[in-house]
């Protein structure tokens, strides 16, 4: 049994984003396994962990994708847990690593998008969706998290102005990634004008559907040194399914149960935090994230946005290249994307957007709306080689 | 019955059929196929006009990914909590402040499927 301290993550990919794509989902996890192969010299058979997550390669699985591009691995996770999948990947990978159960994991995410992929999506996205959120017009997230968002605007005294402030920064920092697909400037006043689409949400509080994946690779430090690879490592990892299923309103995420573990586990605390990372399939999310895992305290997320600058330049750089908001959401590749961007501040490969001082980068997920609330939270810290 | 055929009937009347476990006495919402707090799959559908609850979050849709509500676009919708305990998601039609008391009905819409609405 390896010391988890002693597991790494490198190689992170990308297989670039597109609106739309004439490709299936199987292309595109197939391209970010090439990358993964490309990158780091390894022969696709030396790959015998795979953990998988994709939404629209329906009705496949992880298993079936096995047979498509002739992989034989003994470890295989496949992972139903939306925006949660790329934490939850890498901290299962690295337990089967350790554990000495698979010596080299790839961690996939991907999905196509086309004119009916996404309605087709939430048209069956879970039984409690379809019997009581469908027929109300509200299928899809964008009705649930208006409903999150008001309630929290009315609990936490928040303002459209504070959402916007979130938005505009992550912007800005995806001026600077050639990877995202939204890098026309956004201003405040051009947020605060936007068409509404559930009110409280308006256009830029919505993420924008895409094709895509993101990719990385878990192994053993050593067997990465051998490969002249360097990577980073997990000091942390939480993931924790329907926390706090009484709360009338989900505005408490599951990482507020674990995230003494998680500090615990990585030995530092949310000051030693030098790039965050959240998943911001709505602005709200970001906020309750950075509450519950201890950035701020609960309830002070519009504070906390008024008082830092979350740009690239600012003191607490967030959602370094531009987050979901403006990278696009490529299906379970947005689980993936603040984690390959943590790995590449952390690695000094984020080019024009590398923050100078990127030591420790917190990386949190979030996912599955089943029929009032996202039911999947994680969270990892992560440290550079 | 456990699914929302169970609610179907009564919304057909104009009633409202909260489901609700015969074991422990919960009432739970999506319906479901045990109940969620103690397993048991005794469960029984308590019938009412309307039900009373608190406003938890309304939002107005001006966009739905389903063509048959565009013509009625925008549409309030609202999340509340129904005294028996559950929250529902339900049209609520009438602009409204968090925290405001309402009843909450049932009805077939056209596709005959039931829907709840909260005045």
């Amino acid at each position: 049994m390896r010391n988890r301290r002693d597991i790494v993550a490198a190689v992170p990919v990308t297989v670039p984003y597109a609106r739309r794509s004439g490709h299936g989902a199987a292309w595109f996890l197939a391209r970010a396994l090439a990358l993964l192969l490309e990158g780091s010299g390894l022969d696709k058979r030396a790959i015998d962990g795979l953990c998988a997550a994709s939404f629209t390669l329906a009705p496949d699985t992880a298993v079936a994708f096995t047979q498509h591009v002739g992989l034989s691995p003994r470890l295989l996770e496949w992972l139903p847990v939306g925006g949660a999948c790329g934490v939850v990947a890498l901290r299962r990978a690295a337990r089967a690593v350790a554990a000495g159960e698979a010596e080299v994991v790839a961690c996939l995410a991907g999905d196509t998008a086309n004119a009916t992929s996404f309605r087709d999506l939430i048209a069956q996205f879970s039984r409690f969706s379809r019997e009581a959120v469908h027929p109300y017009g509200a299928g899809g997230p964008n009705a649930s998290f208006a409903l999150i968002t008001a309630a929290y605007m009315h609990a936490t005294g928040a303002t459209r102005e504070d959402f916007g402030r979130l938005c505009v920064a992550q912007r800005a920092n995806a001026r600077a990634n050639p990877l995202a697909l939204l890098r026309d400037e956004l201003t405040l006043d051009a947020y605060l004008a936007a068409r509404p689409i559930a009110e409280p949400l308006h256009l830029y509080d919505c993420v924008m559907p895409c094709a895509g994946a993101d990719g990385f690779l878990v192994m053993s430090r050593a067997r990465a040194a051998r490969l002249g690879l360097s990577g980073v490592r997990l000091l942390g990892a939480i993931e924790r399914y329907n926390a706090f299923p009484d709360d009338p309103v989900p505005l408490t995420g599951g990482w507020a149960i674990d995230q003494a573990a998680l500090w615990r586990q990585a030995g530092l605390g949310p000051e030693a935090i030098d790039v965050l990372q959240t998943y911001d399939d709505y602005p709200v999310m970001s906020l309750i994230q950075l509450e519950d895992l201890g950035i701020c305290g609960k309830g002070e997320g519009p504070a906390f946005i008024r008082r830092h600058d979350l740009t690239l330049a600012g003191d607490r750089p967030h959602n370094t290249g531009g987050g979901q908001l403006s990278a696009g959401q490529a299906g379970a590749a947005g689980g993936f994307l603040g984690l390959v961007e943590a790995m590449r501040q952390l690695l000094g490969t984020a080019g024009a957007r590398q923050v100078a001082t990127a030591r420790h980068a917190l990386v949190s997920g979030f996912g599955m709306i089943n029929y009032d609330r996202g039911l999947c939270s994680a969270a990892c810290v992560l440290a550079a080689p | 019955m456990s699914g929302p055929e169970g609610m179907r009937d009564a919304a057909a009347a104009g009633r409202f059929a909260l489901q609700r476990c015969t074991a422990c006495g919960r009432a739970q919402y999506p319906p479901r196929e045990v109940c969620a707090a103690c397993l048991s799959d005794r469960l029984a559908w308590q019938v009412a006009e309307a039900l009373p609850g608190v406003l938890l979050a309304r939002t107005v849709l001006h966009h739905s990914h389903e063509e048959r509500f565009r013509p009625r676009l925008p549409l309030g919708i609202g999340l509340v909590r129904l005294a028996a305990g559950p929250v529902v998601l339900c049209f609520a039609p009438v602009p409204r402040t968090i925290g405001d008391a309402v009843q909450v009905r049932a009805a077939l819409d056209e596709t005959g499927t039931p829907v709840l609405t909260a005045r």
